[in-house]
């Protein structure tokens, strides 16, 4: 058994042996991942897996290094990408991933992508261009 | 600053860049030469091709310590990079029947399943899934 396997073996069994944590986690990432484009917020996530809306917000830091609204966040940004690339609006794109206010989302892509979404589009349709030309 | 290159060591170029691009799936960014037996050598993932270059460098020829410091962690079965995949049984599956070989295959640590192979450059690599 090589050191890394060792490692491995040790990790599982000293951080992640309380499978039912776990199990509340990872059921609430993928809840997420699913209805990201509806209103989520603590008190639903915590009602669908049966837990206080606090254990939950210290168990997903805990396990996923954000909370469940920094993932949100990130989902939702991720996926507008793909509106924004297919050429939905601005407008429409927000409401498409969930978002409620067109003006808060252009700050929050911004900080995660370093470009407003309207830049961002731009910059899709200049590189698919380039490649239709080339 | 941003994070534009990523270094993966590796003992034959040319070999490398045939593994990374025919069995990964990995396209060539940029191909400059820099010496009789080294290029300047990037791949990127083909889904994000504006995303992290992966620099497949030869340092372990020209740099004893990198040599020496790749062999320990390849021998200790430490995954020198990872890359993340969206089903790493699928990757698993895929890259096996490709005669790719792993030394860990895919287990679940907590919020994530893993799986690592030989790059067959001198390196272990690990495969990401979150779950």
């Amino acid at each position: 058994m090589t050191y890394y396997l060792k490692e491995i073996t040790r990790i599982k069994n000293t951080c992640y042996a309380n499978q039912g944590q776990l199990d509340t986690v990872i059921g609430t990432r993928r809840y997420i991942d699913h209805n990201y484009d509806n209103e989520l917020n603590l008190q639903v996530l915590s009602h669908i897996r049966f837990t206080s809306k606090f254990h939950l917000l210290r168990l997903f830091k805990r396990y996923y290094g954000q909370t469940p609204k920094q993932y949100l966040i990130d989902k939702r940004l991720e996926e507008s990408k793909t509106c924004l690339a297919n050429g939905s609006s601005i407008t429409e794109a927000c409401f498409a991933v969930g978002f409620e206010s067109p003006c808060s989302f252009s700050t929050l892509f911004k900080s995660k992508f370093g470009l407003t979404p309207t830049a961002y589009q731009k910059k899709q349709l200049s590189q698919s261009l380039r490649r239709d030309v080339f | 600053m941003k994070v534009k290159v990523v270094s993966i060591p590796v003992h034959d170029q040319e070999k490398a860049l045939r593994f990374y691009t025919e069995k990964l799936g990995f396209v060539k960014k940029l191909d400059i030469p820099l010496s009789e037996d080294s290029r300047w050598l990037t791949v990127v993932s083909k889904e994000e091709q504006d995303g992290p270059e992966v620099l497949l460098e030869p340092s372990p020829l020209h740099f004893e310590p990198a040599k020496v410091y790749q062999a320990a962690l390849f021998n200790a079965g430490i995954p020198y990079t990872q890359f993340n995949v969206d089903d790493v049984q699928k990757e698993y599956e895929r890259l096996e029947k490709l005669g790719v070989e792993f030394s860990v295959k895919p287990t679940e640590m907590g919020t994530v399943k893993i799986a690592v192979f030989n790059d067959t450059c001198g390196n272990n690599i690990q495969l990401v899934q979150l779950l």
